[in-house]
């Protein structure tokens, strides 16, 4: 047997820590340029284990049309935030990723996406100049919506019916308070109008712009006040401590559950997208969806429309950025996609594959496609995206009303506090 | 009791002259051996523990956001520290729970310990029963059974309901969600509880005979030979469980959906680290903070080092 030098040990030594180096960077799909085979590309997105199923059936069915192989990157939503952070320290990020809401212009800001119009096997031509400007990020179309939201109230019609009640279409808050504190009264058992849902920021966000206020603002500041953040708070306590909603002990926190307390409200403020999820618990149960309440004097322009979005990464070369483009084509302008994978991201941000996926919609997808329709419709002041630096505020958002709810904090205070750290966490990320 | 000293062995004889060279290449070849063995290790330690804890502590006197390269802002992260009234909070709830649970869980352990020690039959299946919650006390399921056990409808509330109390969503209430959190860590008390029946196995037996003789209770035996012999024990679980709880994540994530709610009230220190790195991206402030505990850590474990000599007892010792 050779004998092992202290040189020889040194060197292989050496060897084993530089490819173990090597190999950690490598990453979970084996880095940018390593994933096998020219038409592979990096996909990463997150949900829960039904998306995943269906997803990849979706990209099995891609794989059939454009001979593209997905390799893919999923986690639920928390872990993947967390993956594509340490992702980015590396610059190791997919090739096609989803961008999670807290952080889109905290990638904008750092270079992440690569421009679309470089991409010129993603054909745009369904979509009007309007859909083009609503889907930019700072004047640039950098990254593709796959689906829209709109927040919205879902009623559950079995309970309306049992109990003798209509929603109206055309209703205002001061109506919504009335009729929710009369029905949690009258309706016997435990049930209640709604689940205390003031945390919900889609629809804390149609209320500000009712308001003539906007969650964020186009150079990227807050974009409400103290007075519109407070009288957010203060409508949903009046309903809470008149007993019209169900308490935050029923419903597991200031954030409810639907699991827990959603077959014996009556109304719930949500996103239009979550009626096929949350549906499917209850199939006993029919449910149909609401534009939110709205006073006479709303402000012009208030609805607006929510895209969760797609990106390629800048990183990725040309040739894959190419294949990128048809994959993004595939995903959003082929009916065959949303055939597969439902609905469950909201309604397709492409008109056409809206309108042929309609004989294929289940009846709550109906639901979906037509208040989405609605507020597609309707006229729409222009919507910014959370700046850098606020990724956390839905989480002082639910802190400041928890303190609210258990009585530490007034609802003036609530609200001082929420804008001041949010305004710490823009001004250091701008720092 | 009486000690023996182990004689001093005589110096191994000197090599015989001629002989060196031959002595010296089969230590070698030892040695070589020796390092491929440990090459994994040191590898490791380099690559993944020391490499990253020097990069955190110069983090830590950084402004870095993972997208852009840190700049340096010298002791800033620290001083931020002391406005922060959420370091604060996190800081409170986490020496609450370390001194709460700590005690309580080595109380418990050793309670359980002195019944297992009894000679039961079956003694094995109890103490993997008992040990059981310590592989899962820690990981998302058990986190996840407890809202089940402590929710609105959980089991508890079904339990007082049937004494005509009415319960509350443990978990969501300010005043007692860190409580549950305790009474989670109390219940992994399997680790300690091994340790300590493994100690307790080791007392001689005839200083109990002794004591029976001269009429002491059971308690008095406790008290005078079994808690003094046992105090080494004690002391390596101490210092174990106390680290342990300050390092605390998984429960805490997990019951409050990461955000450390209801009002902050199970806001460890971790998660709050964990937050300001991975949500904020504030990699230079979550570095400082993590860098803090450490020192704390490090101060309470060489304080216990220091007071161990008062109330440690080790047989070999001359006093």
């Amino acid at each position: 047997m050779r004998e092992l030098s202290r040189r020889n040990f040194l060197v292989a030594a050496g060897i084993a820590a530089g490819a173990g180096i090597l190999a950690g960077c490598s990453g979970v799909a084996g880095g940018t340029g390593s994933a096998t085979g020219t038409r592979t590309l990096r996909y990463a997105f997150w949900g829960n284990t039904v998306r995943q199923q269906n997803f990849q059936k979706a990209f099995e069915q891609m794989k059939e049309a454009l001979d593209i192989t997905l390799k893919v990157e999923f986690a639920d939503y928390d872990a993947y935030q967390e993956r594509m952070t340490t992702q980015m320290a590396a610059g190791n990020v997919a090739d096609i990723f989803w961008v999670p809401s807290p952080h889109v212009m905290t990638y904008e800001a750092n270079g992440l996406y690569r421009p679309l119009s470089e991409i010129s096997s993603l054909d745009l031509s369904d979509y009007s100049d309007a859909d083009l400007k609503d889907f930019e990020l700072a004047g640039s179309l950098n990254t593709m919506p796959f689906g829209i939201f709109v927040p919205v109230v879902r009623s559950n019609q079995t309970l309306a019916q049992e109990d003798g009640v209509e929603i109206p279409d055309d209703w205002d808050w001061d109506w919504l308070t009335d009729f929710a504190i009369d029905y949690s009264k009258n309706a016997g058992g435990d049930r209640k109008a709604l689940s205390y849902g003031a945390d919900h920021d889609l629809s804390f966000e149609a209320w500000l712009r009712q308001h003539g206020e906007q969650l964020w603002t186009e150079d990227g500041k807050v974009g409400f006040t103290e007075d519109g953040l407070g009288g957010w708070i203060e409508w949903w306590e009046k309903l809470r401590k008149a007993g019209a909603t169900t308490s935050i002990s029923e419903q597991d926190g200031v954030s409810p559950s639907w699991e827990d307390v959603g077959d014996r409200c009556l109304l719930w403020f949500g996103n239009s997208n979550h009626i096929v999820d949350d549906a499917a618990m209850y199939p006993e149960m029919d449910f149909q969806l609401h534009q939110p309440p709205a006073g006479t004097d709303a402000s012009a322009g208030h609805h607006y429309l929510y895209f969760p979005r797609m990106a390629v990464y800048q990183e990725t070369d040309d040739e894959r950025a190419e294949l990128a483009g048809k994959v993004l084509q595939y995903s959003t302008s082929d009916v065959e996609m949303p055939k597969v994978v439902g609905l469950t991201m909201g309604v397709p941000p492409n008109p056409r594959v809206a309108e042929e996926y309609a004989e294929f919609a289940t009846p709550d997808e109906q639901e979906m496609l037509r208040i989405t329709a609605q507020a597609r419709d309707a006229d729409r002041r222009p919507r910014y995206e959370a700046p850098p630096g606020t990724s956390a505020w839905r989480t002082t958002f639910t802190r400041v009303l928890e303190e609210v709810t258990v009585g530490k904090a007034s609802v003036s205070d609530a609200a001082a506090t929420m804008i001041t750290e949010i305004d710490r966490g823009i001004s250091r990320a701008a720092d | 009791m009486t000690l023996t000293r182990t004689p001093v062995s005589s110096p191994p004889a000197p090599p015989a002259p001629g002989r060196p060279a031959k002595r010296r290449a089969r230590l070698g070849r030892q040695d070589g051996a020796a390092h491929v063995f440990m090459a994994p290790w040191l590898v490791g330690l380099v690559v993944i523990t020391l490499i990253p804890m020097i990069a955190s502590l110069y983090l830590s006197f950084t402004d870095y956001n993972i997208l852009s390269a840190p700049t340096f802002v010298g002791t800033e992260n620290y001083e931020r520290m002391l406005d922060d009234s959420r370091f604060w909070s996190s800081a409170r709830v986490t020496l609450v729970y370390v001194l709460v649970s700590v005690p309580l869980q080595l109380a418990f352990a050793l309670a359980l310990a002195l019944v297992l020690d009894k000679g039961l039959r079956g003694l094995a299946i109890y103490r993997s029963a008992y040990y059981l919650p310590s592989l899962l006390g820690t990981s998302v399921a058990v986190a996840v059974l407890w809202r089940q056990i402590f929710g609105h409808d959980g089991l508890v509330n079904h339990a007082l309901g049937f004494f005509g109390i009415e319960g509350t969503n443990w978990l969501q209430n300010p005043s007692t969600a860190l409580s549950t959190l305790i009474v989670l860590n109390v219940w992994t008390f399997g680790s300690p509880m091994v340790i300590f029946l493994a100690g307790l196995r080791q007392l001689p037996e005839e200083l109990y005979e002794a004591a029976r003789v001269d009429g002491a209770s059971v308690l008095r035996q406790f008290m005078s030979i079994t808690v003094p012999l046992l105090t080494p024990i004690i002391f390596f679980n101490l210092i174990l469980q106390t680290i342990g709880s300050f390092q605390a994540f998984t429960q805490a994530h997990v019951v409050s959906g990461g955000t450390g709610g209801p009002v902050d009230s199970t806001l460890f220190y971790t998660l709050y680290v964990y937050q300001q790195a991975f949500v904020n991206f504030d990699m230079g402030y979550a570095s400082a903070l993590a860098w803090v505990l450490l020192a704390v850590i490090a101060v309470i474990t060489a304080g216990h080092f220091l007071l161990s000599r008062y109330w440690v007892f080790y047989g070999d010792s001359d006093d």
